[in-house]
């Protein structure tokens, strides 16, 4: 018995099982899956749809036989993990999901492996999301957008709002018939931050932040406040499509993939339609990566190769409606025509972005 | 007391006190410290008045604790003044009182999460609440209740959660108080009224302070019933803690946590004080 204790300590203490990122250089991608199924395991840090991308995983459970476990986490939760875990020697994660918009706050070449040297094939890959590179680090496998949810019953296609001026007459013409967040979500933030950009002469992709540039909002700032009686500030991404989806509201922002998902559920009425306005509507994507510390960095490589697949990509579309980030994956199963697509535009800058949005909330959300 | 039953009293106090002292000692001084900008996470750590001094400035923030304090203070009160009644009527036992009690008291037992959510079911613009008064013809069409900008729909909450808590406390006080005392105020002609504020009152302030300041604690840290049902044009300081953290904002986020719990400590010092004054018309 203390023999074998002393074993299993000793085949710890040496990292048995683990693979470094010079070891994976060398192994070809049949030794990579090989030593993946050694590990049987891995832990995916991804902050939404946890329950539903637990079932969609079990294909890749059982091609590879590698289990996935997917914990309970938040976004800011797990990059906070993400920070505090670098220097351990191993960590607790082996894939981590991260926004394209965000990932500048991490200098990737610290956290994560280069997947460009280790993945077998990359090509169709995305690698760049929303106009910010992965840098090799990063790779999509969920391209997302937001855009206006609205109720077809109330409105038709023809009298979709385009811009912020028909925006506000529609609310004129129908007060508290739409609503949008700014907080719990990025819908509502997208529509906020699109209409300031279209009212305003200045750069919203450059990250720098001053009190003039911020002062220079005003004329999006009036506009929002001129119209503050006809428009609703709903709770959250969810609470404006729910909003919707009981009658409450005829239009909102939302997110694509999120009002695909609760439509596929049953958890939002099927004929709720959506659209891209074309003064535009923030768009972009999630990846992933493997941070340097991960305790199975083989099975992970494998899983990013199956997730960022074509195949797996065009079952995402089917299951989500997400925007596939793979070239040759099938993605006629989402909401927006493809037509639409052009009208997306990136997310702000940050920190610009941060100051843009407080600026908001004090001046038109606190003025309510 | 020589130094060995010194020692002995401080070893004997020691697990107990001890990790009171070490838990919210730590938790204290990081936030006191991250306020003053030491351990930023994501920038430079060094004393900084900064954060202070710009958090003192934004009507987000002034907004904030004046929010929270006016849903502390009103939870604290609504809740104790319901409870009184009940607790005087439940005072001695009657048939069904046990029922009564457990009732009354099975909020207790439901997340505030929970309650919340289904609160927002209630009140939704084509919820139960809307329907029935269309149905009974008050309302002519659906009216939009749902986060409401005074936050009653906290209130609410924060009553019906809270309410038994501060009858659980106070019902044992109240209960004894012996009956003689009440028959010979009655005796000698005090009113129902009279015997309250006389006698009950004053007999049962402790439990009524205890209540109250417990009640107010939780509810001016509100956070589940905030973001759920809570207006959506103010933030409590909870929610705004949050809302700094998640941006990554720690050094603000441990200003408005510093806050927190400085506004509570005070005011709620501050309530049973003020309660203590009320029924003894001064301080003793």
């Amino acid at each position: 018995m203390i023999r074998k204790l002393m074993a299993t300590a000793i085949s710890l203490a040496l990292g048995a099982g683990t693979a470094s990122a010079t070891d994976l250089n060398e192994m070809s991608w049949d030794e990579i899956v090989a030593l993946a199924q050694e590990q049987g395991e891995l832990t995916w840090y991804v902050w939404y749809l946890q329950d539903e991308l637990r079932g969609a995983v079990s294909a890749f459970e059982e091609k590879y036989g590698i289990t996935v476990t997917i914990p309970e986490t938040t976004n800011s939760g797990q990059k906070d993990k993400l920070r505090a875990e670098r220097d351990r020697e191993t960590g607790d994660m082996d894939v981590f999901a991260t926004s394209f918009n965000t990932a500048s706050e991490l200098d990737l070449s610290d956290f994560f492996y280069d997947l460009d040297e280790l993945l077998p094939d990359t090509e169709g890959r995305a690698q760049e999301i929303g106009g910010i590179s992965g840098e090799g680090y990063l790779f999509g496998f969920w391209g997302n957008q937001t855009g206006i949810a609205y109720d077809p019953a109330h409105v038709s296609v023809g009298d979709l709002p385009q811009s912020p001026e028909e925006f506000a007459a529609f609310w004129a013409a129908n007060p508290g018939k739409m609503g949008f967040n700014y907080e719990k979500g990025g819908s509502g933030p997208s529509f906020i931050t699109n209409t300031l950009r279209v009212l305003s002469d200045i750069d919203f992709y450059n990250p720098e932040s001053s009190p003039e540039k911020i002062a220079s909002l005003q004329g999006g700032i009036d506009f929002f406040n001129e119209h503050a009686a006809n428009y609703v500030i709903t709770a959250s991404n969810a609470d404006s499509i729910t909003r919707i989806s009981d009658a409450e509201l005829w239009m909102a922002p939302a997110w694509e993939d999120h009002l695909a998902g609760l439509q596929k559920r049953g958890e939002a009425r099927s004929d709720i339609a959506y659209y891209i306005p074309s003064m535009g509507m923030s768009g972009g994507g999630n990846g992933v990566a493997i941070p340097l510390n991960a305790p199975n960095a083989a099975a992970a490589l494998v899983f990013v190769n199956w997730l960022t697949s074509a195949e797996t990509q065009t079952a995402l579309n089917v299951s989500f409606g997400t925007a596939p980030t793979h070239a040759d994956a099938d993605g006629s199963k989402a909401l927006v025509p493809a037509e639409q697509r052009v009208y997306q535009t990136g997310w702000a800058s940050k920190p610009f972005y941060s100051d843009m949005l407080a600026h908001f909330v004090e001046e038109v959300v606190l003025e309510r | 007391m020589d130094w060995r039953k010194s020692a002995q009293v401080v070893l004997l106090l020691l697990p107990g006190l001890g990790l009171i002292l070490a838990m919210i000692g730590s938790v204290l001084y990081i936030a006191v410290a991250q306020s003053f900008g030491y351990y930023n996470l994501t920038g430079e750590s060094g004393f900084s008045v900064e954060f202070w001094e710009s958090m003192l400035d934004r009507k987000i923030y002034n907004r904030s604790w004046r929010y929270s304090l006016y849903i502390g203070f009103f939870s604290a009160i609504i809740s104790v003044a319901l409870a009184y009644p009940l607790a005087i009527w439940l005072r001695r036992p009657f048939a069904g009182s046990d029922v009564i009690g457990a009732l009354l008291k099975a909020p207790l037992l439901v997340h505030g999460l929970v309650a919340a959510f289904l609160f927002i079911n209630v009140v939704s613009y084509n919820g139960i609440f809307n329907q029935f008064m269309q149905g009974i013809g008050l309302w002519d069409g659906p009216r939009r209740l749902q986060n409401d900008q005074n936050g009653f729909g906290v209130l609410i909450l924060q009553v019906w959660k809270q309410m038994p808590f501060a009858l659980l406390i106070m019902i044992g006080s109240v209960q004894a108080i012996s009956d003689d005392v009440l028959d010979a105020a009655r005796d000698l002609g005090a009113g129902a009224f009279t015997r309250f504020r006389r006698i009950i009152a004053p007999l049962s302030l402790s439990a009524m302070q205890a209540a109250l300041v417990i009640i107010f604690m939780g509810a001016v840290a509100d956070f589940s019933f905030q973001v759920i049902a809570g207006p959506t044009n103010r933030q409590s300081l909870a929610q705004l803690m949050v809302f700094f953290k998640e941006n990554g904002q720690w050094n603000d986020a441990a200003v408005v946590g510093v806050t927190l719990m400085v506004l509570a400590l005070l005011c709620a010092g501050l309530l049973a004080l003020t309660a203590r004054i009320i029924v003894y018309g001064r301080i003793r």
